[in-house]
């Protein structure tokens, strides 16, 4: 089981304001904001057969949850005079990525892929893209500086937007036991994966500003639930696996920071990969759970460097013993693992080190370690209290992602935060696909025929001619091979011929599934 | 990689985080220690810039 290759991706949705207006609509924000970037290959989303709604526990909810607040927009939305795909704005970009208006935010999913290094790139890439569109936005306004986009959580006042994982998973792992092996795990990786924010916005304790790690425990409100917008879980049951639902699953965690680090997203890519791959999938079920999750989540992001005892259902035990656990847990499997997974291991082991004799030793990789010592130097060179609202400020700054105002760009810059990723190849990531799996295979389709396809989507691309291809997923075919099957799309004369070509692979990965 | 090994696929990190007997790569610059307190004031002329009611004026709308 083992040997199984888990197919990922991130989403992220980025806040966004207008600086030259006191107010200003999100949604139109947004709007031009993704149709200012020029490069995409398609701009027509294929969403039938999507079904946010459906639950991996075997129903199918009527509505997803809403507040009272929200619901008055939604309403307001639909008023408005254009369609839900206008509004959408959906952008299929050459890079295998999508780019489009989430729910009034900006967001870029990376293309799959089974590689931490390539998402962390595409991941990288997406911020490049948004750098790109503010700007064509911003010249057709009038002047530079006019829009600010955040990579974060929060609003602090109770808005919250997410940063997604994706891990695609076998469809006979019980969605119950992927439940009870990740949950402690999710609730300890917050200590090392939080990005830092000052202020307090759990319904009880909304208004007060103090500094805590993660920006979106607070937005915790349930262990599991299909829901995302409204009484959030730690474990998201969407079931929309965007590949062959008879074999996948796809677990589609909503409960993680938006970082700034790339060592954190690195890590949150990995150690989730890891856990699932090799414990879950293999069998293996942890002998701890935590009396309350949910409440355990906030305790461990409101525990900063001073870490609370979280109640087990026997006994107490901090996050980093968790995490602690967990490690030992990889570690006892004797696999042969490839170099990222040793580099995860092997720095999930210092990390916790680290931790344990100075959390300060991860300044240089952690946000909300790096965020909470730049605050409390400001705090002290400027003299203010610590509920200054200055402080806040500079936390919203700290995920500004203009290189020339963001905080954290600024320590990145001056090689106070750590990069993994080189600039030439993110540049090469805005542009050009991952050399395996589904992402070159539908880019190349799309772009031998532009004026025949209509929409496409992760695995599906439908024609003028009504004709639907569905990729599978190509996971066991090398780089050489996909650039075979890519150089013949290219020498295709009709959009016919596609399901023909592609039929041996989607054969050939039915057997290997079975 | 971080073993000597030929495979490299972290082939573009430039600093590997601090540890006694870390290796790095070839061309990596040597580790670099966590030390914030050096922080240019580059960092601190850019949060002097920052406007404190920024955040109060920050409003968005409920994503996913």
């Amino acid at each position: 089981m083992t040997d199984f290759s888990i197919v990922m991706g991130i989403e992220t949705e980025y806040g966004i304001v207008r600086n030259d207006l006191r107010e200003s609509d999100p949604v139109i924000e947004s709007m031009e904001l993704v149709r200012s970037y020029q490069s995409a290959d398609l701009t027509g989303w294929l969403y039938q057969g999507e079904d946010p709604s459906l639950d991996a526990r075997g129903f199918r909810v009527d509505n997803l949850a809403q507040d009272e607040e929200e619901r008055a927009f939604t309403r307001s939305d639909y008023k408005r005079f254009f369609s839900f795909h206008e509004m959408k704005s959906d952008r299929i970009l050459s890079n295998g990525g999508r780019f489009y208006n989430d729910h009034t935010h900006p967001e870029f999913s990376t293309p799959e892929s089974s590689s931490i290094m390539d998402l962390l790139r595409y991941d990288r890439a997406g911020i490049d893209i948004l750098l790109l569109a503010k700007k064509e936005r911003e010249q057709s306004l009038g002047g530079s500086g006019l829009l600010s986009l955040y990579r974060n959580n929060t609003d602090y006042h109770g808005h919250s937007y997410g940063c997604h994982e994706n891990y695609l998973l076998p469809r006979d792992i019980p969605f119950d036991r992927i439940v009870q092996g990740c949950v402690p795990f999710l609730v300890a990786r917050t200590v090392l994966l939080g990005a830092g924010k000052y202020g307090y916005e759990s319904s009880e304790k909304r208004g007060s500003v103090r500094y805590q790690a993660s920006q979106r425990s607070d937005f915790i409100e349930t262990l599991v639930s299909v829901d995302t917008m409204h009484c959030r879980p730690l474990v998201n049951s969407r079931d929309e696996p965007h590949a062959d639902r008879n074999h996948f699953r796809r677990l589609h965690l909503i409960l993680g920071d938006a970082n700034m680090s790339e060592w954190q997203t690195a890590m949150k890519l990995g150690m989730t990969k890891m856990v699932l791959r090799d414990l879950i999938l293999d069998g293996w079920e942890p002998e701890i759970a935590l009396d309350d999750p949910v409440e355990s989540i906030r305790l461990v992001s409101k525990g900063l460097r001073d870490q609370p005892l979280l109640r087990l259902q026997k006994g107490q035990w901090t996050a980093l013993d968790i995490l602690e656990y967990y490690v030992e847990a990889l570690e006892k499997r004797s696999l042969d693992r490839d170099s990222e997974d040793r580099w995860v291991l092997s720095e999930w082991k210092t990390a916790i080190e680290q931790f344990k004799s100075d959390p300060s030793l991860l300044s240089n990789r952690v946000d909300w370690i790096a965020k909470e010592e730049i605050l409390s130097r400001f705090r002290e060179e400027e003299s203010l209290s610590p509920d200054d609202p200055w402080l806040q400020s500079l936390d919203l700054e700290y995920h500004n992602i203009d290189p020339d105002q963001g905080l954290f760009r600024a320590l990145e810059e001056s090689g106070d935060m750590l990069r993994l990723t080189g600039e030439a190849s993110v540049r090469n990531a805005v542009t050009q696909p991952p050399g395996l799996g589904r992402p070159p295979v539908r880019h190349a389709i799309i772009r031998r025929f532009p004026e025949d396809v209509v929409e496409a989507g992760w695995e599906k691309i439908r024609f003028r001619s009504g004709e639907l291809v569905v990729l599978p997923l190509f996971q066991s075919f090398r780089e050489e091979e996909i650039s075979r099957l890519i150089e013949r799309i290219g020498r295709l004369s009709s959009p016919r011929e596609i399901a023909e070509v592609i039929r041996p692979y989607t054969e050939w990965t039915n057997l290997q599934e079975r | 990689m971080f073993d000597g090994e030929s495979v490299v696929l972290f082939p573009e990190r430039k600093t590997i985080p601090g540890g006694p007997g870390r290796e790095t790569q070839k061309d990596s610059p040597v580790p670099k220690r966590p030390e914030t307190k050096k922080t240019g004031d580059r960092l601190m002329d850019r949060m002097k810039k920052v406007d404190p009611n920024q955040s109060e004026r920050y409003r968005q709308r409920t994503g996913e």
